[in-house]
């Protein structure tokens, strides 16, 4: 059985450590655990140049995403705006700075080094894979990945817009503006690119 | 799937053992994962304590979460405070049920659900409760997938706060509770990630429904 796992025809549950033997899946399948219903592994279909091309677009929406502003309000005449940023920043200014850190850690920090993260992934997989050093930064994306995918909560994020304005607009009027499309395109083209992603698929580019 | 005969051999019986970081599998004798070096537990028998404290902590937590107010609002110099549930409560008095559900799923039902589902699955293991594991597992995922969106009150006042700053005319500012229910996500979320889940198959392996697939 031992050595049944050195060519990776068995695997095991993460959840419930049930040693499962691979078989073969259709395209878009994903195989689940079938005594405690843990995905397990799925078809990778991630095609390297199609996430470069994602990545960069994901990175070119995520500056004026944070830059511009994503809300804007008028009341009796004045003008109120507000940048992801700001939100994280004016929490904190008022001493809030757990809620401050937890916002900008979810919607602004996490998403960025997530999107520059697997922009060097793809890098290196292209053109260093015969380095040493370049490898090991491989390495240690490929591991912080896990982390980074949890800690992105661009979706979430995405509705906040809509609650805002609709808890807003009791009192005063509410409208979005161009970082609110460019949020959003952020958002969209995150999760294209994470369809794409496959971990799996990544971590065999380092055992070659 | 079709499941085989020998369905319910695990990793542990025959000296294999899947890494927790990147899910490869080693031999169970090796220190560390073959592919990115992390260091391989074949059961973290203490993750159990470490959830529990976790998960203790996080409950103690939803209570000021809950009581204390959560925004302060200045309207034309009135000053009214909202706790999360006035604040739903609201939102329903002026007929915006869409949004009193949405925030009542993120902000009351998803983190006491959580903190429900995580006390009867930790209590399962710890005290080898007969409750089907299977419901226990997708109970779990569900927990894990929807724990995230608690978030969601967190960044409406964070936008809140920023957008709406007129003095005494018009103004939001985040209340104590807000620090509260950041740290109940933020435990609740490390609770479930922390347990090792294989110890809940170890555990009941002897009770039932290890001979429903075969
Ligand atoms: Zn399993
Ligand atoms: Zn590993």
């Amino acid at each position: 059985m031992a050595s049944d796992a050195l060519d990776n025809s068995v695997t095991l549950c993460r959840s419930c450590d049930l040693v499962i033997r691979k078989r073969a899946l259709p395209s878009g399948v994903r195989a689940l655990c079938p005594r405690c219903h843990t995905q397990l592994y799925d078809t990778p279909y991630c095609s390297i140049n199609g996430m470069l091309a994602l990545c960069i677009t994901a990175i070119i929406f995520f500056f004026p995403a944070n830059t511009y502003p994503v809300l804007e309000l008028e009341f009796l005449g004045s003008m109120r705006t507000t940048t992801v940023l700001e939100g994280a920043i004016a929490v904190y200014q008022q001493g809030y700075w757990v809620v401050a850190v937890a916002v900008m850690t979810a919607a602004v920090i996490a998403p960025g080094i997530l999107l520059v993260s697997i922009l060097v992934q793809i890098v290196i997989i292209k053109y260093g894979l015969q380095h040493s050093l370049l490898r090991s930064i491989l390495k240690q994306a490929l591991k912080l990945q896990g982390l980074l995918t949890q800690l992105t909560m661009l979706e979430i994020y995405v509705i906040s817009f809509l609650v805002a304005a609709f808890n807003l607009a009791d009192f005063a009027t509410v409208s979005f503006s161009f970082g609110t499309f460019c949020f959003t395109m952020l958002f969209i083209m995150h999760l294209f690119l994470l369809r794409e992603y496959d971990i799996e698929h990544m971590w065999s580019f380092l055992e070659k | 799937m079709k499941s085989n005969p020998n369905d319910s051999t695990l990793g542990k019986q025959v000296g294999l053992t899947c890494c927790p970081t990147c899910n490869k599998v080693t031999c169970a004798k090796s220190a560390c994962c073959s592919r990115c070096d992390t260091k391989l537990i074949i059961r973290d028998y203490a993750s159990l304590q470490k959830s529990w404290a976790l998960l203790i902590t996080a409950a103690i937590l939803l209570i000021p979460a809950n009581l204390y107010p959560i925004t302060t609002l200045t309207n034309q110099g009135k000053v009214t405070q909202d706790t999360i549930f006035s604040g739903i409560a609201h939102l329903v008095k002026t007929d915006m049920i869409p949004i009193a559900i949405i925030l009542f799923t993120a902000s009351i039902l998803v983190p006491l659900l959580k903190i429900i589902g995580l006390t009867i699955y930790l209590t399962a293991i710890s005290f080898k409760l007969p409750i089907s594991k299977k419901n226990l597992m997708i109970g779990f995922h569900i927990i894990e997938w929807i724990g995230r969106w608690s978030m969601l009150d967190l960044f409406v006042i964070s936008l809140t706060v920023a957008v709406v700053n007129m003095g005494q005319l018009l103004d939001a500012k985040p209340a104590p509770a807000a620090t509260a229910f950041a740290l109940v996500i933020l435990l609740t979320q490390l609770a479930a990630k922390v347990i090792d889940t294989r110890l809940l198959w170890d555990r009941l392996e002897s009770k039932n429904d290890s001979s429903t697939n075969t």
